[in-house]
């Protein structure tokens, strides 16, 4: 049965590629669609997971960093500092800003962090210096390309005119790109006294973060403290319940295109077959086994679509990210196993239309007809 | 054209299933096109509401879609609204927080308003507007996904906010507006008498040109028209979605062609033996692609005008279920669809279409 299927699916090949090329197409929105959030969500926690901070302290009832506001007293640095387990306290400024230059603008996190300090600082510099001087801002070179500066070029941040000191790499997505300012710079722009908006914390050698934080919530008020780990859950949560509907809908969208396709691959590839079906009936064979051959037919043509449409969102994976680094897509693998088991429903589902047909065919008129 | 018709309904559950993948191509083109209008729209929908026609916004920051990290300060605040020609300021102060209701995270996008000078919700549904630093205004949408009602509580950013009016039309995809008073999210962000921009009205006796030039000489500012503000709060949206979503209907559109150039590559292939005998009885070339790209072009506008309908259901669908979502399809997005469908359809004749051009007559009769 099943070389009957591949025959029949085989038995025009530019019906087959064309049905294939649909499938795969379909199922290629799904999978981009799920990659462009999967992507930029690895990249959402860059700063926190390269930070160097074991434990990070913010206002109390904010537990993230993207599109929220964080701001405590500056005073909490020092309380901090004295708990016991605490190596050592770094203030941060932070705000989702702009970085604009030649006409372009990019959303950028903007953080402004004390010269000298041991956490919190750029990381992975591909050009120019490792830290912001007063009036220098280091960025992502991916932004630094889109908006054709380079290091020792002129941007506007925080409504300032800096210099481009040094440039980072691998902390930009479409939502975000890192960037770092020296701390008073910042401040300066913010106005308002004084104010921080995140306390980094490395625990001291031989300490647990998860104490050191709980220790550090019972003494100083009016803060959230979390380790590095809960930070970053936190931060991953934050992306996949707000995305949750729009990628929901864009799924079943792309599904209910894929069915479609399918359905008719299929239902194709059965009736131009109907002559050889009415002789498998002719000889005696159930339409259960017919059955058999139309479903397996459905899932073989899904099967290739699926991977030609992995394929092809793992090639615009490697394309896309070289004309836009801030697009950067990843397949995840729960993403697949989802688009594999509904795909595989899929196939089953438009095998039924035709395997009605094969029921109510006639063997001895469609012999007689000739097909 | 009667022969295409004859040939596209000699299978009518082909033609059918081709309908509707053609149809389900241009569904998810004009969704995504009305998905992406939809946010276009509610990414302004504050400042579209607010009153002013002049925004005064910290040196430098062009508009409302980063955070609140910079803040006019209360002495700017004054000057703004002092200078000659300014009929009436409204200071706001903009933030965003992020409570776990029901365990899921929730973007509430708040707005501190002073009630005596405007900018607060702008169409309650129920209840009233706040009067104190505990509470505040919530989106209706947001408050029935989580079963809110007005004297509820619920915390945001170290505060507990208790509802005591809700509001319509204020639910946006990339968050929920909150209305509170100023003073209150003055002391969330720790930056007392600040604004995130001040909205200003000219006098009658006063072009906003004229009042831009003046307002220019407030120090620390940058003033634009509001109209321009929301521009480049759309422009810094386009920079995030426009790419990804014309990726997607560059896809759909190309699964679309597929769907077409199968049926009509099928169609065309079993009626290679009546097409032999026209081209053997003197049919040129053209007559035969004008019947295989009529076959196509019949089954793309079926598919795009059902596919239009589809998608104009599948928005009322998704805007029901989830009101967060605006899906603004406009008749020139559908214009532009129907026109892709057509496009579509003769992208999918193409290789139906050699097939017959390069079909030899002789050979047909043959078999």
């Amino acid at each position: 049965m099943f070389r009957l299927a591949v025959a029949n699916l085989i038995q025009n090949k530019t019906r087959l590629a064309i049905s294939v090329g649909g499938i795969a197409l379909a199922l290629t929105l799904v999978l981009f669609f799920g990659a462009i959030f999967h992507g930029a969500q690895g990249r959402l926690t860059a700063y926190i997971d390269n930070a160097g901070a074991d434990v990070w302290v913010s206002q109390q009832g904010v537990q993230t960093m993207h599109m929220s506001e964080s701001a405590l007293p500056a005073s909490v640095v020092d309380e901090v500092e004295a708990v016991t387990g605490v190596d050592q306290a770094v203030a941060i400024l932070y705000t989702e800003g702009m970085v604009q230059a030649n006409g372009k603008e990019n959303i950028a996190y903007v953080f402004g962090v004390p010269p000298g300090a041991t956490l919190g600082q750029p990381w992975h510099i591909v050009d120019g210096a490792s830290a912001p001087g007063p009036g220098q801002i280091i960025i992502d070179h991916a932004i630094a390309s889109r908006m054709g500066v380079s290091v020792g070029d002129q941007v506007t941040a925080l409504g300032r005119q800096l210099t481009i000191a040094g440039l980072t790499s691998g902390t930009s997505s479409l939502v975000s790109a890192v960037s770092f300012v020296r701390f008073d710079d910042f401040a300066q722009a913010r106005g308002q006294g004084q104010v921080v908006s995140f306390v980094l914390v490395k625990v001291s050698p031989g300490e647990d973060p998860s104490t050191v934080a709980a220790r550090i919530g019972g003494q100083v008020s009016g803060v959230t403290v979390q380790t590095r780990e809960e930070f970053a859950s936190q931060e991953r949560k934050l992306v996949s319940d707000m995305s949750a509907d729009i990628i929901n809908i864009m799924n079943t969208a792309g599904y209910l295109t894929g069915l479609a396709v399918v359905a008719l691959t299929i239902y194709i590839a059965t009736v131009s077959r109907r002559r050889e079906y009415g002789v498998l009936k002719a000889i005696g064979v159930r339409n259960s086994r017919l059955y058999q051959v139309v479903v397996v037919q459905g899932l073989i043509s899904v099967g290739m679509g699926l991977i030609a449409g992995l394929g092809l969102t793992l090639l615009l994976s490697i394309i896309i990210p070289r004309f836009n680094e801030l697009i950067i897509l990843s397949v995840s693998g729960s993403s697949l196993l989802q688009v594999a088991t509904v795909s595989a429903v899929i196939a089953i589902i438009a095998s039924l239309l035709p395997a009605r047909q094969l029921a109510s065919l006639e063997p001895v008129t469609i012999i007689r007809k000739g097909g | 054209m009667n022969l295409a018709i004859h040939n596209l309904l000699q299978d009518k559950l082909r033609f059918l299933l081709s309908v509707t993948g053609v149809a389900l191509a241009v569904m998810l083109i004009l969704f995504l096109l009305g998905l992406r209008a939809g946010m276009f729209r509610n990414a302004v929908i504050y400042l579209d509401h607010a009153p002013g026609s002049i925004a005064v916004m910290p040196a430098g920051v062009k508009s409302t879609s980063a955070g609140a990290g910079q803040f006019l300060s209360p002495e700017q605040v004054a000057d703004v609204a002092s200078t000659p020609g300014v009929k009436s300021a409204t200071p706001i102060l903009l933030t965003m927080a992020i409570p776990e209701l029901h365990g899921q995270k929730e973007l509430i996008r708040l707005v501190g308003y002073d009630a005596s000078l405007g900018g607060g919700p702008w169409k309650m549904a129920e209840g009233r507007e706040p009067t104190s630093d505990k509470e505040v205004v919530l989106d209706r949408v947001l408050a029935n996904r989580h079963d809110f009602k007005i004297g509820d509580s619920f915390q945001a950013a170290g505060h507990e906010l208790k509802v005591v009016g809700l509001s319509s039309d204020t639910s946006t995809f990339t968050g929920s507006y909150v209305f509170a008073r100023k003073t209150l999210l003055e002391s969330m962000v720790l930056a007392p008498g600040a604004a995130t921009l001040v909205l200003v009205t000219p006098t009658s006796s006063t072009t906003p040109a004229e009042l831009i030039a003046r307002l220019g000489a407030v120090p620390g500012t940058n003033v634009l028209l509001k109209s321009q503000l929301m521009s480049n709060d759309q422009d810094v949206l386009a920079g995030v979605l426009d790419q990804v979503v014309y990726l997607m209907v560059v896809a759909a559109f190309i699964v679309g062609a597929l769907v077409v150039g199968m049926v009509i590559y099928t169609a065309t292939n079993e009626r290679r033996g009546e097409y032999g005998i026209l081209k053997a009885i003197g049919a040129r070339n053209g007559t035969l692609y004008r019947v295989v790209a009529s076959q196509a072009v019949i089954a793309a506008s079926v598919g795009s005008v059902l596919g239009v309908g589809f998608a104009i259901a599948m928005g009322s669908v998704v805007m029901n279920v989830k009101p967060q979502f605006l899906v603004a399809i406009e008749p020139t997005q559908i214009a532009v669809t129907l026109v892709a469908g057509l496009v579509m359809a003769l992208a999918g004749a193409l290789v139906p279409a050699r097939g017959v051009a390069s079909l030899a007559p002789a050979e047909v009769f043959r078999r």
